[in-house]
């Protein structure tokens, strides 16, 4: 039996709301607003007290799918990472950095999405760069 | 280490002599009072233990555990509105008796004492517009009762229609805890829009109160809108007590309206139903 309160932040939109997760055994069970966060006060939006949805969900796709012939088909990350550098490559070569976008996504960490940007622009060369939070 | 204070060193003791599995209470992580639970493995961290200032509904955090160890003895700090949640808990079979041991604390103001351990008291002041009007935290539901009802009417339709329908209310609530909630049953409150369907969104919420709300204020400290929320249940609870002349928080027995319980039963009147028989 262990029970766990992780503070972190709101990732649904750029207000940035405190929020505290509860842990039970290594499992995410819930969102609550965290009640001294400066920026909410104790206070979430429908999307805040529902962060924890997605992470137990059936839907969640848990392994790198690659399309072949129309059919997605599971892969390991390897195989994921290289088919994946060599088509941006290609598509770079062809038609020059801006002809790539990159979304990111709420569901990930501000971390996660802070290097995704990073790869958008340092890697590839593009700012061709949004987010769904982008309200 | 510092000395401990006489709540930490009661904690380290019922945690040593097993005589709770875990106790949960509150520690400063990141600058800030989080809810905390202290376990014997860990028993070195009781020295940090402290009982505010923030306050969160531990007794729901308890109903959690006891769901997944139904045999879990569970300590908690609590203050006079956690022992009214917990009363409340017991009475609907969400914790067994005796399995939540308190150790409690103040949080009545004093002159006496620096800090009152209740966000409630440090709610930030109203706008001036409703200072005028006297609408201030913890209204008096015998002053507002006094007030014209066309002029009550269009201030609870004014307060409604404010509700972002973020279910913040029913969320951190220590006493909402039905497995399919009315408030987002579609045939009975309409889905898909803001506000949501007013006055029935809160009223629906409000009867299910009756008899059931402790009046912690954790709902009202919670909505985003600042809707009086405290103020609805106390009348609906004043109601039920005047009419059943039953004490929420407090005694042995269901609410006079449990049709939500395990036993569902559509007779309004079980109190006077038990009193012929
Ligand atoms: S999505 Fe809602 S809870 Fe999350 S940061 Fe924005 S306003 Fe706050
Ligand atoms: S005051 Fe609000 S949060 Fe507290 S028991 Fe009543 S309805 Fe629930
Ligand atoms: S008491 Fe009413 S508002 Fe609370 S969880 Fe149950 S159905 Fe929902
Ligand atoms: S907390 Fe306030 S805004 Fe949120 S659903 Fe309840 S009444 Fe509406």
């Amino acid at each position: 039996m262990e029970m766990k309160f992780v503070p972190s932040i709101c990732s649904y939109c750029g207000t940035g709301c405190g929020v505290l997760f509860e842990v039970l055994d290594g499992e995410l069970v819930g969102t609550l607003p965290m009640k001294t966060h400066p920026v909410n006060h104790g206070k979430l939006c429908i999307k805040g007290w529902n962060l924890h949805e997605h992470i137990n969900s059936p839907l969640r796709l848990k392994n790198p799918l690659l399309k072949t012939f129309g059919r997605f088909t599971k892969v390991d990350w390897d195989k994921a990472m290289d088919v994946t550098a060599d088509r941006l490559k290609a598509v770079i070569a062809a038609h020059g950095p801006d002809s790539v976008g990159v979304l990111v996504s709420a569901k990930m960490t501000n971390e996660e999405n802070y290097l995704a940007q990073k790869f958008a622009r340092a890697a590839i060369g593009t700012n061709n760069v949004d987010h769904c939070a982008r309200l | 280490m510092s000395a401990m204070t006489p709540i930490q060193e009661q904690v380290h003791q019922w945690l040593e002599e097993e005589r709770v599995d875990i106790f949960l209470a509150y520690r400063i992580v990141e600058g800030h009072p989080l809810p905390y639970a202290f376990t014997r493995e860990h028993i070195e961290e009781t020295g940090e233990l402290v009982t505010g200032p923030a306050r969160y509904s531990l007794e729901k955090f308890a109903t959690h555990i006891a769901s997944r160890y139904p045999d879990a003895r569970i300590g908690m700090v609590a203050r006079d509105c956690n022992q009214r949640a917990l009363n409340v808990l017991r009475v609907w079979n969400q914790l067994k008796e005796g399995q939540v041991e308190t150790v409690s604390v103040n949080c009545c103001p004093s002159d006496l004492r620096a800090h009152a351990d209740c966000s409630y008291l440090e709610r930030r002041p109203v706008g001036v517009v409703k200072q005028q009007l006297g609408q201030v935290p913890n209204q008096a539901v015998a002053d507002v009762d006094a007030q014209p009802s066309a002029e009550r009417f269009d201030r609870w339709m004014y307060e409604f229609q404010k509700c972002i329908k973020c279910y913040g209310c029913r969320n951190i609530c220590p006493v909402c805890f039905c497995n399919e909630c009315s408030l987002e049953h579609a045939e009975l409150i309409g889905t898909g829009h803001l506000p949501p369907d007013i006055p029935i969104f809160h009223l629906v919420r409000a009867v299910h109160m009756a008899g059931r709300c402790i009046d912690c204020g954790l709902c009202e400290d919670a909505c985003p809108a600042e809707i009086p929320l405290r103020l609805l249940y106390r009348k609906v609870n004043a109601i039920v007590k005047d009419l059943f002349e039953y004490e929420t928080g407090s005694g042995d027995t269901l609410p006079p309206f449990s049709i939500l319980g395990p036993k569902p039963t559509m007779s309004p009147t079980p109190l006077l139903a038990v009193a012929q028989e």
